[in-house]
């Protein structure tokens, strides 16, 4: 599989602050990426110099085959994280205005704007002035602009800030639509569980560098589930047939039941069906870990200062990183 | 190439194409140019009231009192009315000529003489008072409204005393007598005015008289018609228009100033508004910043040009209109359009640099401060430069970017033009302060179009250059 994008030992500083240190990123053509990580981590950068707005320092790039994204900006969607309209343009006027700007050509411009408008539930509002819009309806608009001249690879920077939960799944959908028809979708965010319902691959970075890279199976099943999660239908009852069954670990008690961990070595399916009948349970289940737990923990990890502490964080990271790069070539 | 003229194109609609920019910018000036002559209609129609009523005369000699008697009939003022209007055009020449300014007494006296000639004819019913006669009871009936029901022509507007020694000189004077006037309160002072005249005119000619000259034989004497004065060119004779010759460049470099920074500004408030509205980065993503920055330098050129062809075109309209097209070279204008286009793109990408380096228009004063002033020196050096376009120094800073075009601008258009080979090397000059110009701004746009928080200062302007 071809790479859409590719980065090697990129770096980027702004006076003393470094933004970006060494990184290396293949984003797979056709994938949906989720670029992760927390505010100041140096997503928007990097995205900006994949975007040739920002040049790097050192190192060098490939966007869609090329050298800069300069040559290919006709094939790239990007909506930026600091995004904005024409306050006082119409929007039909601002969208053409976009679509131009784009490449596209011809009487088609104006159907195409229409077409938009009326999928993203915007009918009507083409003669309105950008102002009149609501942050949400601009911010449609706006994604609209990065699409509507159907580039191979679309580039959405934090494109969940700042909407309500209606349009957060009309945004999902969108996203997902362009990802089945065929383009490579990368977007940032800091909302883990957006990215974890949507991606297949995820970069996570902090501090300006690659904390973690690998398909989001692939980190699914490295960081595998070893925590029982159960609801008796006696709630508030004696957890102890649930502490004697072989394979169980520790046994926490929440609102509802508890959560049990499996013991290292122990089959995590053979645990499970064994705890489904230690008592009546209502729901026994397997408790995944989310990517914020991840995430939290990497990045917690990496913040402690001291030596051996950053080490062992940089080593995990390490594996993870190892076992992204394998992902993404296999 | 395409989105350079797409930016370019949205960047005059969004500008040009708005009520504010059409009625400023062009309805403005044209109601002025309608308003012009239609005031001077107005003006010509709004006659002084008609004014009737006795002027007494105390002329102790009795050489006086039939002369003034004549010369204040109706007749007698209305001939003197043209006469009038051609002192009057003879002054605004000579005026026009010495290239000086007009002091407000000036100009308020042509303008009586313009209310003058417009009046409607005073019927005035000369009657004669014995020397002798108390003066004081006499200057009573001037303002003493007198008995209810008099009728107007009864009334007595003036009261004119003329000294004994008026017409005829005292034995040994050097100098004669003269006269004087006591009016009523609030007569409208053009009535005075052709008073005094009327009298004037009559003692000259009693004493003509009196001394046995021949008024006509002492008229042709004294008058030297005005000459015509006629240039000589290559093409032919024509009428020479000299008045003009100063105003003429300096009505060039105002044009030419006042398109280039109409231009620059607006490009300054639309830079600014795309970066505070964010939608910058929105374009970056379809453009470069070279250019988006082209593209719009190119937009706003195109509204500086039509305030250019506005304001040129009513300039021209007029010189059209007073039949003085000869003045201006059509090389004149070729140079305008030329050093218009190279003075433009130099201060809008400084400019432009500004607007993408700044948060707000108000922090955008500061940066742009040195900007204007380099463009203030060629205005207040006009009149030097005008008057001496061929001096060293006016050479040497006609070869500077970015006043050249100014002062170059100037020097074309006076009546000592540089020859040709100094335009061209100044076109040359410039087009590579352009090019420097574009460059420089070039980075400080790029870098600074993605920047916000503090206003950078010059010293960051700098880094940003080595910067980027």
């Amino acid at each position: 599989m071809s790479d859409a994008i590719v980065l090697r030992q990129v770096r980027k500083t702004f006076g003393e602050k470094v933004a970006v240190e060494g990184l290396d990123l293949r984003i797979p053509t056709g994938s949906l990426t989720g670029f992760i990580g927390p505010n100041g981590a140096g997503k928007t950068t990097t995205i900006r110099m994949i975007m040739a707005i920002l040049f790097p320092d050192s190192g060098d790039l490939e966007v869609l085959g090329k050298r800069s994204a300069v040559q290919s900006k006709d094939r790239i969607g990007y909506l930026p994280e600091e995004r904005g309209v024409y306050k006082k343009m119409k929007v039909g006027a601002f969208l053409e205005h976009m679509a131009r700007l784009k490449g596209c050509h011809g009487p088609d411009v104006r159907r195409r704007v229409q077409r938009w408008l009326a999928k993203v539930e915007l009918e009507g509002v083409e003669k309105k002035k950008c102002e009149e819009l609501s942050k949400g309806m601009q911010q449609k608009v706006q994604f609209i602009s990065s699409v509507i001249h159907e580039p191979d690879l679309v580039i959405l920077d934090e494109p969940f800030s700042g909407l309500d939960p209606v349009n957060m799944r009309l945004l999902r959908d969108l996203i997902l639509e362009q990802h089945t028809s065929g383009r490579t979708v990368i977007f940032s965010t800091h909302v883990m569980h957006t990215a974890e319902a949507l991606c297949d691959q995820i970069v996570m970075i902090s501090r300006g560098k690659k904390v973690l890279d690998a398909p989001l199976a692939e980190i699914q099943r490295r960081h595998e589930a070893r925590t029982i999660e159960f609801e008796p239908v006696q709630a508030g009852g004696d957890l102890g047939p649930i502490e004697r069954v072989a394979g169980v670990g520790a046994v926490r008690r929440t609102e509802r039941g508890g959560v049990a961990e499996v013991r290292e070595g122990a089959s995590v399916p053979e645990v499970l069906g064994r705890v489904a009948s230690a008592m009546p349970m209502w729901r026994v289940a397997i408790q995944r870990p989310s990517l914020e737990d991840l995430f939290i923990d990497i990045v917690k990890r990496q913040g402690e200062e001291d030596v051996e502490g950053l080490r062992a964080a940089m080593q995990d990271a390490g594996q993870l990183v190892g076992a992204g790069a394998q992902g993404g070539e296999s | 190439m395409n989105r350079i003229f797409q930016i370019a194109r949205r960047e005059f609609v969004t500008t040009a194409m708005t009520k504010a920019f059409i009625i400023g910018a062009l309805v403005f000036p044209a109601v002025i140019a309608l308003a012009i002559p239609l005031i001077i209609m107005l003006s010509k129609q709004a006659e002084a009231p008609k004014v009737v009523g006795t002027v007494a005369i105390i002329d102790p000699s009795g050489l006086g009192l039939e002369r003034i008697r004549a010369s204040l009939t109706p007749e007698a003022i209305s001939a003197r009315r043209p006469q009038a209007a051609s002192q009057m055009q003879e002054q605004a020449i000579q005026q026009a000529q010495s290239g000086a300014q007009m002091t407000p007494e000036q100009a308020t006296e042509m303008m009586d003489q313009a209310r003058t000639m417009s009046a409607k004819i005073p019927e005035f019913t000369v009657e004669g008072v014995a020397d002798g006669a108390d003066l004081e009871e006499q200057k009573r009936a001037v303002w003493d409204e007198g008995p209810q029901g008099q009728p107007d022509s009864q009334r007595r507007l003036a009261l004119i005393v003329l000294d004994p020694d008026a017409i005829r000189r005292g034995e040994g004077a050097d100098r004669f007598g003269t006269f004087e006037i006591f009016h009523r309160p609030k007569m409208d002072d053009r009535i005075v005015d052709e008073i005094r005249d009327g009298v004037r005119e009559a003692i000259q000619t009693a004493r003509y008289a009196a001394y046995g000259q021949d008024a006509a034989w002492l008229d042709a004497l004294t008058t030297v018609d005005r000459p015509r004065v006629i240039e000589v060119t290559a093409e032919g004779e024509r009428d020479s228009t000299s008045a003009f010759g100063m105003l003429l460049p300096f009505a060039f470099m105002v044009l030419l100033m006042m398109s280039v920074m109409i231009g620059s500004q607006y490009l300054l408030t639309t830079t600014i508004e795309e970066k505070s509205s964010r939608v910058v980065e929105v374009l970056l993503s379809a453009v470069s910043p070279m250019q988006l920055m082209t593209g719009k330098v190119l937009g706003q050129m195109m509204v500086g040009l039509v305030m250019l062809a506005v304001y040129g075109g009513l300039g021209v309209a007029a010189l059209v209109a007073f039949a003085l097209t000869n003045l201006i070279e059509p090389m004149s204008l070729v140079y305008l359009l030329a050093f218009f286009i190279l003075e433009y793109v130099m201060l809008a990408s400084l400019t432009a640099a500004v607007g993408a380096a700044v948060n707000e228009l108000r922090e955008a004063q500061s940066l742009q401060g040195p900007i204007i002033m380099l463009v203030m020196i060629p205005y207040i050096l006009w009149l030097p430069l005008s008057m001496g376009p061929n001096a060293l120094w006016a050479q040497i800073l006609s070869f500077i970017p970015p006043i050249s075009p100014f002062v170059m601008m100037i020097r074309v258009t006076s009546t000592d033009p540089p020859p040709l080979w100094q335009p061209l090397l100044a076109i040359g000059v410039n087009a590579v302060g352009c090019y420097v110009c574009l460059w420089l701004a070039a980075k400080v746009f790029r870098v600074g179009l993605l920047m916000y928080g503090k206003p950078p200062n010059l010293a960051t302007l700098v880094k940003w250059v080595k910067m980027a």
